[in-house]
């Protein structure tokens, strides 16, 4: 199944926006060498009015920072408001506050001049990262859908014209229906068509706005109100009025999203099953289920994050199955932090407000434990081996937490690790009856453990090795992705941390970083990890997360409301250095730490001989060899055999 | 080459301009210019991607680059000399938008050294830096007109080497 049209790119309808002409030109040029169908324009106003005359013709947006008529960013954001393309900006200007006010305002990705050709093939990724999210919000049925789609991708002589359609399909009316006001908005917000003064919702100003509504809860936040809390001279109540529609109606979607979500879960279990028989396609549909996608500014946001990233992660992977999902698997980082943020947190709620609070990860895992989730989500077998782990986490919370203080402190030695290791272990034999449900899965995962660990004895195990191992040893940096991706589908059984001995852990160490609370589990296997994910840490941005989302998280908030909560002050205590972060931003942090996983997924490929002989990668195998041997072995049989 | 040479003429038995040993001189001119200009830093490697755009579609499309260029770099120089001397209260801000398109198209067509001075430029203008900025703007004007001058020289070498190949601009081949 081929993602798309073999020439997908060609015919791209790009939209270019700058006052500089040569750069226009250049850019227009490139365009066409890539065979765009490109459209250039020097004004951003008569950009947006094009925009407007010509909804749907157009699959991305490239726009200039800096233009006399408008500003870029406050193209992108009417682009992103009423239209929702993704909108690549580029300046010549690469200081870290203007790439970040770009990320901030909801630019997808943020290209710095000279543009160069090799950038600007690679945009579609957006187009099609976008799309992916779209649908996903869309339709509950995930994977089905997507190949369905992807199908029609195919048989489409211009894959342009399906994107289109797509796009069509998939914009729900509600949508439509609060266009117009928004239009008529926006209009007025124009400078070019009124005289009065116009308020322009920076993000500053919108953090403003979503705390003074978080401060009096969301029913009860009326524009006066919001007003009087926010207390900024010039604002008028009308302005608070509109905004706070804007922002319902955006609040609206994303809990619409979320309820997907939930539904899909339960929908798309057997089909990861099947697909996990062959085991090189299972990513692909892993993506094709998974790729529910958050509001879109997030989900542009997240583009932007794992722009790079993603990229990354496929160039390395060489493997058939690989090269014709590429869009996929760019698709699986979106999958990856939407599960993060999205699944777990609902199911959270429902299932299990408790577990929740030792950390995200553990929430994820718990949820398929306990949740009782049907076996057939578990079937995927690199899932499984986390669970269980996850859950050991989950129940000794208290014993992990103080030894993961101590790993904090003392990352580099390696005797804490051991200690740690053996902490663990023993809390693992507490889990075995917990973790019984989960057995079957356990084959993929645990491979990587059993390639390291030799002693590890248990028969089923021992068959089930054979086929992990060859899993792994096709792309290391894959199989990690996959299980990012599985997770949403499968019900969010678990992270799938502990699978890949070098990239899981990385993951685990930034998220832990991040999150700091939340991995129990990782944190046994971490300690050496983190070194590395402190590198990615500078890397990645943390602090565009933190800013731009915590308005669009708020519909989380109030779902989970006091388990996050606890979670959040559990949290605290475990991360000590790490930024606090309230639990509405959990799901930020964990997609930046997807992204920088996937940054260091790089990493792991080309040095992952030399890594794994390092320390720290053992100890990972040890930590899941325990639950490994629990676990009945019968379910690894069926899932080949499936 | 030289085999070349006496092949072709061993063949043809035409005068060297025809076939196109003109051109080669004047390839190698342009190519010694370019490297002289890389040398010096006035250009980057976004200029030779710049001629790799240039293709039988559009065959002068780096001249006609350069020209649109010319263009909007003089009416930004025009833009800043006239900020900048407008009384004692210059408006700092627009030129560093100013500037900030002028950087952007600077380094799309690869005059790294104009671009350099842009920026220099522009820290000057966000420090409201009037003597900074005045100076800034002499240097950029001065890296400008050799920047247009040099790109001129190239430009009339290429055409020449155009004419000698009797092909009508060739995109540039790398060998």
């Amino acid at each position: 199944m081929a993602p798309a049209a073999p020439d997908f790119p060609v015919g791209l309808r790009v939209l270019v926006v700058d006052d500089d002409a040569t750069t226009l030109k250049i850019i227009e040029q490139m365009s066409l060498r890539c065979r765009y169908r490109v459209t250039t324009c020097t004004e951003a106003t008569v950009a947006l009015n094009l925009l407007r005359e010509r909804k749907g013709c157009f699959d991305v947006v490239l726009s200039d920072v800096h233009m006399p008529d408008m500003d870029g960013y406050k193209l992108l954001e009417h682009v992103g408001l009423e239209m929702d393309l993704p909108v690549i900006m580029m300046s010549a200007d690469s200081t870290t506050s203007a790439v970040m006010k770009g990320i901030r305002h909801g630019a997808c990705d943020y290209l710095i001049k000279p543009i160069r050709e090799e950038e600007l093939r690679n945009i579609w990724q957006h187009v099609v990262r976008k799309i992916w999210n779209e649908n996903k919000e869309h339709d509950h049925s995930g994977s089905m859908e997507d190949s369905d789609r992807n199908k029609r991708g195919n048989d489409d002589a211009e894959y342009t014209s399906s994107v289109a359609d797509v796009a069509e399909v998939v914009k729900p009316p509600k949508k439509r229906s609060s266009l117009k006001e928004e239009d008529i908005e926006l209009e007025s917000d124009d400078p070019t068509t009124s005289k009065k003064p116009r308020v322009v919702w920076s993000v500053e100003l919108h953090q403003q706005f979503v705390s003074a509504v978080n401060q009096l809860g969301l029913d009860k936040a009326v524009p006066k109100r919001i007003l009087e809390l926010m207390n900024v001279p010039g604002l008028t109540r009308e302005n608070v009025a509109s905004h706070l529609q804007k922002f319902r109606l955006y609040l609206k979607r994303l809990s619409g999203v979320a309820q997907q979500q939930n539904g899909m879960l339960n929908a798309v279990p057997g089909t990861i099953e099947s697909k996990l028989g062959a085991t090189g396609r299972f990513d692909i549909q892993a993506l094709a289920a998974a790729g529910h996608v958050p509001p879109e500014t997030l989900a542009a946001l997240h583009a932007e994050l794992l722009g790079l990233p993603a990229t990354n992660i496929m160039s390395p992977l060489d493997q058939t199955t690989l090269l014709q999902a590429s869009i996929q698997g760019l698709k699986h980082s979106h999958a990856e932090h939407t599960v993060a943020y999205g699944q777990p947190l609902v199911k959270c709620a429902s299932n299990i407000g408790k577990n929740f609070p030792p950390s995200i990860l553990t929430v994820n895992g718990t949820s398929s434990g306990y949740g009782g989730w049907p076996s057939p989500n578990n079937t995927i077998g690199s899932v499984r081996p986390n669970n269980s782990v996850e859950r050991v986490g989950i129940q000794n919370n208290n014993m992990l937490m103080d030894i993961l203080e101590h790993q904090q402190r003392q990352l580099p030695h390696q005797k804490q690790q051991q200690q740690m290791q053996q902490h663990q272990q023993k809390q693992l034999q507490h889990l075995p009856r917990q973790s019984l449900i989960n057995d079957q899965s356990c084959s993929i995962n645990v491979q990587p453990s059993c390639l390291v660990v030799p002693s590890q004895s248990t028969d089923t195990f021992l068959a089930v090795n054979s086929p992990a191992s060859v899993n792994q040893d096709c792309s290391f940096g894959r199989n990690a992705i996959i299980d990012y991706s599985l997770l949403p589908q499968k019900s969010n059984n678990s992270f799938c941390a502990s699978q890949f001995p070098g990239g899981d852990t990385k993951a685990r160490g930034v998220i832990y970083r991040y999150t700091t609370s939340s991995n129990c589990l990782t944190g046994s296997s971490n300690g050496n990890q983190l070194q590395n994910s402190t590198l990615t840490f500078g890397a990645a941005r943390p602090l565009p997360s933190l800013l731009p989302m915590s308005g669009r998280q708020d519909p989380y908030g109030f779902k989970l409301g006091d388990s996050l909560d606890q979670a959040c002050v559990k949290n605290l205590g475990f991360v000590g250095k790490g930024t606090c972060i309230p639990s509405r931003y959990m799901e930020n942090e964990i997609e930046s730490s997807v992204s920088e996983f996937s940054q260091m997924k790089v990493n792991v490929d080309s040095t992952g001989d030399t890594l794994k002989g390092e320390p720290n990668f053992i100890n990972i195998p040890k930590v899941s060899h325990p639950i490994i041997e629990r676990y009945p072995s019968r379910g690894h049989s069926s899932i080949f055999t499936e | 080459m030289g085999v070349e040479e006496g092949v072709y003429k061993a063949k043809t038995g035409l005068p060297l301009w025809m076939l196109g040993l003109g051109a080669d001189l004047l390839w190698a001119d342009m190519n010694r210019l370019l490297g002289f200009l890389f040398h010096q830093g006035v250009l980057d490697e976004q200029f030779l991607q710049l001629q790799q755009l240039q293709d039988d579609t559009s065959p002068n499309f780096v001249s006609e680059v350069v020209n649109i260029y010319f263009h909007e770099s003089e009416k930004l120089l025009r833009n800043l000399r006239a900020l900048l001397m407008e009384r004692e209260f210059s408006d700092y801000k627009k030129m560093g938008s100013h500037l900030n398109q002028f950087m952007g198209s600077s380094s799309s067509i690869g005059a790294k050294r104009v671009r350099n001075v842009c920026v220099a430029f522009r820290a000057a203008t966000e420090h409201n830096n009037r003597a900074g900025c005045l100076r800034a703007l002499e240097m950029l004007e001065h890296e400008y007109c050799y920047l247009k001058n040099k790109l001129h020289e190239l430009f009339q070498i290429e055409q020449q080497r155009a004419l000698a190949a009797g092909v009508r601009y060739p995109a540039p081949v790398q060998n």
